[in-house]
């Protein structure tokens, strides 16, 4: 069975916006990521999955069943955790989510038993019985979580998950969908702007930009090619790009740091006694992940993207995260295809 | 799993696959329907909530208790009853004239808060993502505001009906006098449920707001019928007749004086001589309209 698929999926909006356009793809179940910018189209995706939204055309099916005359009965086995604050301030949790429960067609027994359980799993104890406007972020957002996931369905789609938490909230948040889709046994579409966030937590990835489709493809062909190190210096960029391309490094020159492609663990030493033969005040060496764009353009035969095009800006970084110099990627993979 | 210590051993069971029924979409709409008449009456929302429904419910219903103890102190009084008896203002045809008010006041309390929360805190595509559909929703919270304000309009009929019979000196005879006004009022009951919550809907699906919305319900209410009164003063009966049929409260006062065969308590009502069938048939059109403006209200908006 596949758990989403899609066939030339184009949604219009009727002010002329093109939010996805002919998105072609089959996904098994699993954890799946789903990454682009603001407005790629992620959101409108979710709604067309949920059969909330008609695609304009083209086709998607949802456990195969199709979005456009099946929705009732996809949506009783999918769950939804929208992007924005959803829930009434005024209401307890216990009290919130087993009305949701009831809204999914359980009968009131086991949407109280569900409630119960569903909480405990998010990590809400106590506090379930307090009215939600007391409520941190971070448990507002277990309770959303868990009104998605209290009629236990087989598909849990996540809008933006982490959505204004702080750093711990976010590992909290991406541990427990982590633990839903694997200890559950339930599949998962997270949407996420942030792909260092969501790499961390899935096992495939599909990365959409203006309604197209990047690319997607198993986590781990993604994460084998971020071989840049990056090395920030306060001063002496130019004399150690110099002294690394003389030692047959390839490296580049951005601002106060310099790039350079690792492929060999003998290189970091090269690195190391250029530095401490120009005695250069080291800042710091690090693995650097490279833009979204840059990671989908490598070599991604037949993808959308319009290969070596300098002109889209960089897609999406995470953002506490320095941005990755657009030319610099060529280092990483020989150059664009 | 399982952490053993010496008071005994906590079990940790893992998430557990619901395997029980899911009764679908039906069984949603039945449960967010109750739910909506049930916190109507506050049930469910907290001790606060259930003053206003409930103080409001207690005013509609002590004019019929009053009108029982009226007809048991008439039936006590022989033959002098009668003239106690036909003093009373409390009667079937005069009562709509005494609860009106509550009700409207009631749709202004409750109606914001039904239609107001969920477009206020975002809550609409947590409930469009599950089985039930825009139409669903929008009718059952319809529906439910309907059903709650029927029941505070009938009760104090009901309660003025089993009264009467019971001081009747004979209920068998008791009940055949007034069996006859069991239908007349259930169906002025539910053209001032119909109407007043429909419309009460429509204003406060359209105004997230709740003071705005519970200002709008009022003024609907009160104000055409001060304009109406006015049309009438100025330019005479013509343009009176004309126009009544827009104004919710003097329709209802013309439904009940044709269903109960009275005398209108409104003078402009009384004045326009419009037949009974148009008051009914103009409040029968407004649930309609108000009904299917509320559900596309719901299809339209965004969430």
């Amino acid at each position: 069975m596949s758990l989403i698929s899609l066939n030339d999926l184009t949604r219009r909006y009727p002010r002329g916006v093109t939010a996805l356009d002919g998105l072609t793809l089959d996904l098994e179940p699993g954890i799946i990521g789903l990454v682009g910018a603001n407005g790629a189209g992620k959101s409108t995706l979710i709604k067309i999955l949920l059969g909330l939204l008609p695609p304009t055309s083209g086709e998607a099916t949802v456990m195969d069943l199709d979005v456009r005359t099946e929705g009732t009965t996809i949506r009783q086995f999918v769950g939804y955790m929208p992007e924005y604050d959803c829930l009434p301030p005024d209401t307890s949790a216990t009290d919130f989510v087993t009305h949701m429960a009831r809204m999914s067609g359980l009968p009131s027994a086991a949407a109280r038993e569900r409630t119960a359980e569903v909480l405990r799993h998010v990590g809400l104890y106590e506090e379930r019985y307090r009215a939600i406007g007391g409520y941190s972020t971070g448990m507002k957002q277990r309770v959303k979580l868990a009104q998605a996931l209290v009629h236990d369905p087989r598909l849990l789609l996540l809008d933006e998950p982490t959505n204004g938490l702080d750093p711990a909230g976010r590992d909290e948040m991406l541990a427990l969908v982590r633990r839903t889709g694997t200890e559950f046994g339930i599949a998962v579409v997270v949407a996420s702007h942030l792909l260092g966030e969501i790499e961390r937590v899935c096992d495939f990835l599909v990365a959409i930009d203006a309604g197209h489709l990047l690319r997607a493809a198993p986590l781990g062909t993604f994460t084998e090619r971020t071989g840049v190190l990056a090395v920030e210096v306060e001063e002496g960029e130019a004399e150690l790009t110099a002294a690394l391309l003389a030692r047959g490094l390839q490296a580049v020159a951005d601002g106060r740091t310099v790039l350079l492609d690792v492929t060999e663990d003998r290189q970091y030493d090269l690195v190391r006694d250029a530095v401490a033969d120009l005695g250069l005040p080291l800042v710091r060496m690090e693995q650097r992940r490279q833009s979204l764009e840059d990671l989908f353009r490598d070599d991604a035969p037949g993808s959308a993207v319009p290969s070596g095009a300098p002109s889209a800006a960089p897609l999406v970084g995470p953002p506490p995260a320095p941005p990755a110099a657009p030319p610099a990627a060529s280092v990483g993979g020989g150059g664009p295809a | 799993m399982s952490a053993s210590g010496p008071g005994g051993s906590i079990f940790d069971l893992g998430y557990q696959s619901y395997t029980g029924p899911r009764l679908g979409r039906q069984s949603a709409v039945r449960a967010l329907f109750s739910q909506t008449v049930r916190s109507c009456f506050g049930i469910g929302r907290g001790g606060r909530a259930k003053i206003a429904p409930f103080t409001l419910a207690a005013i509609a219903i002590l004019p019929a208790a009053l009108a029982v103890g009226f007809a048991a102190i008439a039936a006590q009084a022989g033959p002098g009853g009668a003239v106690i008896e036909n003093a009373s203002p409390i009667r079937y045809e005069s009562y709509h004239g005494l609860v009106s008010v509550l009700i409207m006041l009631f749709c202004a309390a409750q109606a914001p808060e039904l239609f107001g929360r969920d477009q206020r805190y975002g809550t609409l595509p947590l409930y469009f993502s599950r089985v039930l559909t825009r139409v669903d929703y929008s009718l059952a919270k319809v529906l439910g505001l309907m059903v709650a304000l029927f029941a505070v309009d009938v009760t104090p009929y009901l309660i003025l009906f089993i009264g009467r019979v019971l001081v009747a000196p004979d209920p068998a005879t008791g009940l055949a006098d007034e069996i006859a006004m069991v239908p007349r009022f259930l169906l002025q009951a539910v053209l001032v449920a119909g109407l007043l919550g429909g419309i009460a809907a429509l204003i406060a699906a359209w105004t997230p707001r709740r003071a705005y919305a519970t200002a709008a319900i009022i003024a609907v209410f009160i104000i055409p019928p001060i304009i109406l009164a006015i049309i009438y003063e100025q330019s005479g009966q013509e343009l009176a007749r004309a126009t009544i049929l827009f104004s919710p409260a003097d329709v209802l006062a013309g439904t009940n004086a044709a269903i109960f065969g009275s005398i209108p308590d409104s003078p402009v009502v009384a004045a326009v001589d419009l037949p009974g069938w148009a008051y009914v048939g103009a409040a029968a059109i407004g649930i309609v309209a108000t009904i299917g403006l509320t559900v596309r209200r719901y299809l339209r908006i965004a969430a």
